[in-house]
């Protein structure tokens, strides 16, 4: 079922003589794992704010083609609805934090949906467990480390229960340890809720062990949407100036020698498998 | 003295009698003691309204904050004393003193026991937007966060060998422009964030919103209320029967 | 037989914030002249702290520190930042005048040149970086890679013995790294000292010589990358992962792969591998 669909989309921020994203054709079905991935400047965050209605409607732009979510059109549905389909978790929690407590800040976008006081306080309870914050509720955004402010982010969105979910470069902030364990949750969560994730990033070697689907976006332009299998192993992804996982690198130098011919490993986990396979 | 000072209207979460007063009554409470205050030129009166602070104060436990308020304004207070003593009298500079600490408590008081979340709540109960509220809140939430980016930006620009000091009060106006404009930029940029992570939150959504947290007026309440009507209503009356008062209420020191 | 001394030197060095905060407790560390170091550990063990002891922005509340055998303890913010260059994480912190010339003048301003000198510089610095044909333009109105770059300049235009990065791969792509990498090889081939702050693993596993690892404001760890970073218990402690690298290496153990010792860096890994595959192959062909 295609959950987001972009029908030959294009669009250029007012004020902008250039396209931030041209000629877009993508259809995101639901309950995958997705890595978004491109180099600075690549339309990355453009095409993010498209899914839930940000642009057009937020960022004031020109725009040809059509996107839909749901069914619906972004450019007509109020974001406010097209929020209860499609979450969003931006780059730097401080940002998106606004309440002055956590317990408020799940409720928040129930309260603005209206629901009754014990749906939300249900809702929350649901969520805290999965991101694994009950001991923060009563705590003050200033007073998180940044690995518990973007999982307070992640549980507030999850509250308004998005068919799919976004995050922009959830880990930048974070050091590595907290960055894996906050993919790992996500995992966790697409899988045990179903849902579709789409995690921009730069840190592949996180990533690429857990995704299902990968998207190759270059200078606006969707230049790939496949399997993880199929786009690893394809000409795009060794050409672009992403950071490559170390595995990746020494199967490629190992491939160039013909002393490799299998698909490309993902993780370390694949590439042990298939040098104990070799026949 | 001056960022320091600010530290006197923040808000600290405490479990005190004072916390849990609705905070309508607290407004109220920085309302007519600065009424009261506003009433009298007299030290006598200004003292009984200042040693009635105390016992709330005490109640909050917010004594060191309260002192810390005192002496951020002592620099202003020397310099009223200084200047109503050349040209009025000692006992109008002092009355004026304690009008001001009178004043200034009772607001800070109010800042420094109200949940910013229960300030929303309270201005929107008295049928001020939600929109209008909301801001009010958000704008409490992000200073600590302002603060620290103001921080970083001083720390930047100290590194490329900005000097804060300077010279001369032109200068010192345009000493600011490495500070304000990134600060600026910065604030317009996360308002634009802000907004964004609104929005994908439902913000604005057509539906009616409901509250999750609600604010109660309790017995404890009341009695403030009627604590604090009784308190205007008697200096109400003080003021017009003024010359009706025993002597010492007009006592003026001989200056 | 001669030794060198440091050029930044930090004995016993401790830092305790107003509201009580150990930041630094008892650091002790010697930098040597054109070294290359980075500093790595959890978010709040005392990294960032520390580099701001280094130019005065902090002041230690006890120790001292040396720069070029001497202590800077009552030199200014002003003086100390003209040895000691710190690049922060966020260009917009900075950036702030009418045109992208002015900004580099700006940071120029404080080392009273003389009017050639500081034309002189400007040209070099904006044609170094590539930025020449943005010199009229606002900086505001810069991508976030040019003003990342103007920043870089505007520090590194002042010449100081000293560069400080602050996570400077940060929501970098391979190009930016690569320009980066670049950046740091040819001011190292001028003599200058290079700091850095990353929690990037594999960067600093590839390109960093020596690692230093702070945690809770000491220091636990000073050494080769190599060693540091392949320390199970060291990277646990400072809530980092180890380099793939080193992963990689370890699951060969436990599958069983023979002779791992000494399999550090991606080329021995791959010699390795070739070697294993070859041997396989002419093993099966030999059946």
């Amino acid at each position: 079922m295609k959950l987001i669909n972009f029908i030959n989309f294009y669009y250029r921020y007012k004020g902008n003589e250039e396209y931030a994203l041209r000629k877009i054709n993508l259809k995101i079905e639901d309950n995958k794992f997705i890595l978004l991935c491109g180099e600075t400047g690549s339309g990355k965050t453009s095409l993010i704010r498209c899914m839930n209605g940000l642009i057009p409607q937020f960022y004031a732009g020109f725009y040809k083609g059509k996107v839909e979510v749901d069914g619906k059109d972004t450019s007509e549905v109020p974001i406010a609805d097209l929020s209860t389909k499609v979450g969003i978790v931006f780059q730097n929690p401080e940002n998106q934090l606004i309440a002055m407590n956590v317990e408020h800040e799940i409720a928040f976008g129930l309260e603005n949906l209206g629901k009754q006081h014990n749906e939300i306080k249900k809702k929350i309870r649901e969520v805290v467990n999965i991101t694994e914050i009950e001991h923060l509720l009563d705590k003050a955004p200033f007073e998180l480390s940044g690995g518990e402010q973007q999982r307070v982010a992640i549980a507030s969105i999850l509250a308004l229960e998005p068919k799919i979910l976004i995050l922009d470069e959830p880990t930048a902030l974070l050091d590595p340890q907290m960055a894996e364990k906050i993919i790992i949750m996500l995992k966790k969560i697409q899988i045990e809720k179903k849902i579709t994730i789409i995690i921009s990033e730069h840190r592949l070697d996180l990533l690429l062990p857990l995704v299902n689907e990968i998207i190759l976006i270059k200078n606006g332009e969707i230049l790939e949407y496949g399997s993880k299998e199929n786009v690893i192993n394809g000409e795009n992804f060794q050409k672009m100036n992403i950071n490559r996982p170390v595995i990746y690198s020494i199967f490629k130098e190992l491939k160039r020698n013909n002393l490799y011919t299998k698909a490309l490993p993902s993780s370390i986990f694949e590439a042990i498998n298939y040098l104990t396979k070799l026949d | 003295m001056s960022l320091e000072f600010l530290n006197a209207f923040k808000f600290m979460k405490k479990e005190t009698l004072l916390h849990k007063l609705d905070p309508r009554v607290k407004l109220l409470f920085a309302i007519i003691y600065s009424i009261c205050a506003l009433l009298f030129t007299e030290i006598i009166p200004l003292l009984i309204i200042f040693l009635s602070l105390i016992p709330l104060v005490l109640i909050g436990r917010l004594l060191k904050q309260w002192i810390k308020s005192i002496y951020g304004l002592s620099f202003l207070m020397i310099f009223i004393i200084i200047l109503n003593t050349l040209f009025l009298s000692l006992t109008f500079a002092i009355a004026m003193i304690l009008r001001i600490i009178i004043m200034v408590s009772s607001f800070s008081l109010f800042f420094l026991t109200v949940d910013p979340n229960d300030l929303a709540l309270s201005l929107i109960s008295m049928k001020i937007p939600y929109e209008f509220a909301f801001s009010f809140s958000l704008a409490f939430r992000f200073v600590p966060t302002i603060a620290k980016e103001a921080q970083n930006i001083i720390d930047a620009q100290q590194s490329r060998g900005y000097e804060m000091q300077k010279r001369g009060f032109v200068n010192q106006i345009k000493n600011l422009f490495p500070l304000l404009i990134p600060l600026i930029i910065c604030s317009i940029r996360r308002a634009f964030n802000v907004a964004e992570a609104l929005e994908s939150r439902a913000f604005g959504s057509k539906k009616e919103r409901s509250y999750y947290f609600t604010i109660k007026y309790s017995l404890k309440d009341w009695i403030f209320t009627i604590y604090l009507l009784l308190f205007l209503i008697s200096f109400i009356t003080i003021r017009f029967f003024f010359n009706n008062m025993p002597e010492f209420f007009m006592w003026s020191l001989p200056v | 037989m001669l030794n060198k001394l440091p050029i930044i030197s930090i004995k016993e060095l401790s830092y305790t914030y107003p509201n009580s905060t150990e930041a630094l407790r008892n650091v002790n560390m010697n930098i040597y002249e054109s070294e290359l170091i980075g500093i790595m550990g959890k978010n709040g063990a005392g990294k960032t702290t520390l580099i701001r002891t280094l130019n005065g922005l902090i002041q230690p509340t006890k120790g001292s520190i040396f720069i070029n055998g001497e202590i800077i303890k009552n030199k200014s913010i002003a003086t100390l930042s003209k040895e000691v260059g710190i690049i922060f994480q966020n260009p917009s912190h900075q950036l702030f005048a009418n045109s992208v010339e002015e900004e580099i003048k700006f940071s120029l301003k404080s080392l009273n040149l003389n009017k050639e000198e500081l034309n002189f510089r400007v040209d070099k610095i904006l044609k170094d970086f590539n930025l020449e044909k943005y010199r009229k333009r606002s900086p505001l109105n810069l991508s976030g890679g040019e003003s990342k770059k103007l920043a870089l300049a505007s520090i590194i235009c002042r010449d100081p013995k000293i560069l400080v990065f602050d996570e400077p791969t940060l929501g970098q792509d391979a190009k930016e790294i690569n320009m980066f990498i670049n950046l740091i090889k040819n001011e190292r081939k001028k003599g200058k000292t290079i700091i850095i702050i990353t929690h990037n693993v594999e960067f600093a596993f590839e390109y960093i010589p020596r690692i230093i690892l702070m945690t809770e404001g000491q220091i636990i760890a000073d050494g080769p990358t190599s060693k540091v970073l392949n320390n199970e218990i060291l990277i646990e402690k400072t809530s980092l992962i180890l380099p793939q690298t080193r992963q990689f290496v370890m699951k060969l153990k436990e599958s069983g792969f023979p002779d791992l010792d000494n399999l550090i860096s991606k080329n021995q890994i791959i010699d390795y591998l070739m070697k294993f595959i070859r041997k396989e192959k002419t093993f099966i062909k030999g059946i």
